[in-house]
């Protein structure tokens, strides 16, 4: 037991520590990424009903980006497919609420009807509107299977402001902003349906 | 008490209110916990008499943090879901080894070892379990720190309670 013996032990200890922990990375880091990936592939298709889609929507991107709405910016498309055929459009809409920017991702079918809306980030008031980014959401469920014209324009909007839909309790400017943003999502699918999935309405 | 149980107390007591939000996030947590420990045990176990006192603290370091690194990266390979809400609070395993290490722990008997990481297991555990229930129910501050550290301050009450009035059966 002396300095020189202790001194070489702790060298030859940081070189096996460095060793271990670089080929613990080394052999895990893949199956993490991948597993990352996972989650949140996950995390964004969770909107989707599990046996709509047999892609991999997040890797066949549509041809949308940054593209300003009335009340709202989309920043990204992605297209869900089965068997080789449009099922699902999933748009990422930006919209401004009470705080600050709310991002949204808004799933509508091949028919124009809305098949879900999650909230993806928002910094809205806890307790209020911050409630838009629980999952489930019921407030958000109440909009799957409306469309564009259903209900008509002036139906879009909150009862307060002669609409037909119920607000968040205390968050009326979230509500307003996640319902337009809806609403502007739905109009571009609309009005977007030909490049968007290459097919017209089919009712 | 002494001066370095306070210190290890309170080094645990980030685990123990972070970690608990879930009785899988408590058990994920105190099982890497043991882990560790273990694996640190014995390679100071090989280590401490053949090194001069000042190098022991280096090496005590380097063998801590190798081991949480390690056992970190295999759990979040093992199960990333899992390891994300304790990942913050794993780090804190290697300073606890740090501060164990120099508190005697690896010197005292070895029932004491075993029944110093079951109590503390148990406590993870118990109080991730309670914390999830009452959460589910309806009570959302439970979930939250505030909540978790008065349901840590609620047991210790109980716990002395019961201590003061058992001698006098």
């Amino acid at each position: 037991m002396n300095r020189a013996s202790s001194g070489v032990i702790l060298v030859l200890l940081a070189g096996m520590g460095i060793g271990a922990t670089y080929l613990a990375h080394h052999t895990s880091a893949p199956r993490i990424a991948a597993e990352q990936r996972l989650i949140d592939s996950r995390n964004l298709l969770d909107l989707l009903p599990a046996q709509s889609y047999d892609n991999q929507p997040l890797e066949q991107p549509l041809a949308v980006t940054n593209i300003p709405l009335a009340n709202s910016t989309l920043l990204g498309g992605y297209m869900a497919t089965r068997a080789g055929q449009p099922s699902a459009v999933l748009l990422r809409s930006q919209t401004l609420g009470y705080e600050g920017k709310i991002e949204l991702m808004i799933a509508i079918d091949a028919n124009g009807k809305l098949l879900g809306v999650k909230t993806l980030k928002q910094s809205e008031t806890p307790g209020l509107g911050g409630k838009i980014a629980d999952w489930p959401n019921a407030w958000l469920q109440v909009f799957i299977g409306k469309s564009r014209h259903d209900p008509g324009d002036t139906g879009w909007a909150l009862k307060k402001d002669q609409g037909q839909f119920d607000q968040v309790a205390g968050a009326t400017i979230t509500s307003r902003a996640v319902i337009s943003a809806i609403h502007d999502a739905l109009r571009y699918f609309d009005e977007h349906r030909q490049p968007l999935i290459g097919s017209s309405a089919h009712d | 008490m002494t001066k370095s149980s306070t210190l290890q107390n309170s080094l645990m007591l980030a685990p123990l209110i972070g970690a608990t939000t879930s009785w899988a996030a408590a058990l994920g947590l105190w099982l890497m916990f043991i882990v560790v420990i273990s694996a640190y045990g014995v390679g100071m176990w090989a280590l401490r008499s053949r090194l001069v006192p000042t190098a022991r603290l280096l090496a005590s370091i380097l063998l801590a943090a190798t081991l949480t690194s390690c056992v970190q990266m295999a759990a979040q390979a093992w199960s990333l879901q899992w390891h994300q809400p304790v990942a913050l609070y794993a780090g804190l395993i290697a300073l606890q080894c740090v501060v164990l290490e120099y508190n005697g722990f690896f010197q005292s008997p070895r029932l004491d070892r075993v029944r110093l990481c079951a109590a503390f297991g148990a406590l993870m555990l118990g109080l991730g379990l309670l914390r999830e229930l009452l959460g589910k129910s309806g009570l959302h501050l439970a979930t939250l720190v505030p909540g978790g550290f008065i349901l840590l301050g609620l047991l210790i009450a109980t716990r002395q309670a019961w201590a003061r009035s058992k001698p006098s059966h």
